[in-house]
């Protein structure tokens, strides 16, 4: 009778232990992860149209620009983009947390059309790469203080990816209308 | 005339006492005022680097490898930053593969990522593994102003306008990769070490200093001693001051 009990318990121990460390890791298991490359997430995009590839320069206003959207230095000298009949897609890098997260954004006509995370690398706050949340970049512009015009619903524990996004899809609209301004 | 030889012994032995400690004493009474206040006097922000305390504390300081291409030190920091001589160029995932130049671009190869630099040393923009850039590449080199890629089983053509990469009909053998790195220079090194080297605060050494650890065990039990010698010095100081009080009453 002891034998059944104790073996009973041993089992229950054993189930609860692993239950408890799958729900620990879950999170983090499934925040960290290349979810597509660039050159897939662009195929997307486009299909079945063929982008063209382009390269945006930095000038002095450009590099200023950028550094007060993003609120740090931006790092090289171009940025390149793909574009086909008024719609460009972008992919840039920004740090949340520690860890840069690869965020891929779609321009359309001056409105973003769809942001999308490519790879994130943190261990925490993977929940910004959730359609639900992403969905409420889409119809997005640029205020006059190279803001969004629309509020953006935070995320209980992924405050900083957050607000990578945020900055990262204004970078993505202010670099589109720099295109978009410059002769072709 | 016994009491007065005793009286003369414990004023001699205080003395002695007093002479042989008296700069551990101030030493302990100036270490202990600074510990005492040290963070009004932000000696916890203060770090040391010296070599010779760095290893006298165990530290080791990391070697720092890196590739001298024309005048300028490439490197891996230590911290998963691409320097170009003094200045952070680009996140590097360490180590670095290998560096190149072809028509007035730089080239270095981190694990994870190629970075395109200008020829005084400003990044152009990066190109990733989400970019497409194999896993296994493990070398670039530089001929008839084309950049190669090689990995372990192919060599590719890699255009820097396009960010293209297209299999090369080149023997990888044929190619001068340079992959072997150096140690960095010293003077860069120091730089480093200021920045982002392993340090010590003057705290610690302080607090180490003033208990005697900073010498092991035997800087210990000399602690103690002197520890002992006070109580000593006080008590002998103390029969020093009756004894007189007592003359003065005679």
């Amino acid at each position: 009778m002891f034998k059944n009990l104790f073996n009973n318990l041993f089992n229950k121990a054993i189930y609860t232990g692993l239950l408890t460390i799958t729900l620990l890791a879950s999170p983090q298991l499934s925040a960290r992860g290349v979810y597509q490359s660039g050159p897939d997430f662009i195929a997307e995009v486009f299909t079945p149209q063929q982008p063209e590839a382009g390269v945006l320069w930095f000038n002095d206003n450009i590099r200023e620009q950028a550094e007060k959207i993003l609120g740090h230095r931006v790092l090289g000298l171009r940025v390149r983009y793909h574009h086909s009949a008024g719609k460009s897609a972008w992919i840039l890098n920004e740090i949340g947390k520690e860890m840069p997260i690869t965020i891929g954004v779609v321009i359309d006509q001056g409105k973003i059309s769809s942001v999308k995370i490519l790879a994130y690398r943190e261990s925490r706050g993977g929940e910004v790469r959730y359609p639900a949340y992403m969905a409420q970049y889409q119809g997005a512009t640029l205020t006059d203080s190279y803001k969004l015009d629309k509020s953006i619903d935070g995320i209980t524990g992924a405050t900083l990816s957050v607000w990578a996004v945020n900055k990262v899809a204004a970078l993505a609209l202010y670099y589109h209308s720099q295109v978009a301004s410059q002769p072709q | 005339m016994k009491s007065s030889n005793s009286v003369k012994r414990n004023i001699i032995w205080h003395r002695r006492l007093g002479l042989s400690i008296f700069l551990l004493l101030i030493f302990l009474a100036i270490s202990g005022f600074a510990l005492n206040h040290s963070p009004a006097l932000k000696l916890n922000k203060i770090s040391l680097s010296n070599s010779w305390l760095l290893s006298w504390y165990g530290l080791e300081k990391p070697l720092i490898k890196g590739f001298k291409l024309d005048d300028k030190w490439l490197y891996e920091n230590g911290n998963n930053l691409l320097y170009v001589d003094r200045q952070a160029v680009a996140p590097c995932s360490p180590p670095l593969l290998s560096v190149a130049k072809s028509t007035n671009i730089l080239y270095a190869l981190c694990a994870d990522s190629l970075h395109l630099l200008t020829d005084n040393g400003q990044l152009l923009e990066s190109f990733s593994q989400l970019d497409e850039l194999p896993v296994n590449a493990r070398a670039i080199s530089a001929a008839d102003n084309s950049l190669y890629l090689i990995t372990d089983s192919a060599v590719l053509e890699f255009d820097p306008d396009s960010l293209a990469l297209q299999p090369a009909e080149i023997d990888s053998a044929s190619l001068n990769a340079l992959t072997a790195s150096l140690p960095v220079p010293e003077f860069l090194m120091q730089q480093l070490e200021e920045n982002t080297g392993p340090s010590i605060s003057l705290e610690t050494v302080i607090l180490d200093l003033h208990s005697g650890r900073f010498f092991g065990q035997f800087g210990v039990l000399i602690m103690d001693i002197v520890g002992l010698l006070i109580c000593i010095l006080s008590i002998t100081g103390l029969f020093a001051w009756i004894n007189r009080l007592r003359q003065i009453k005679q």
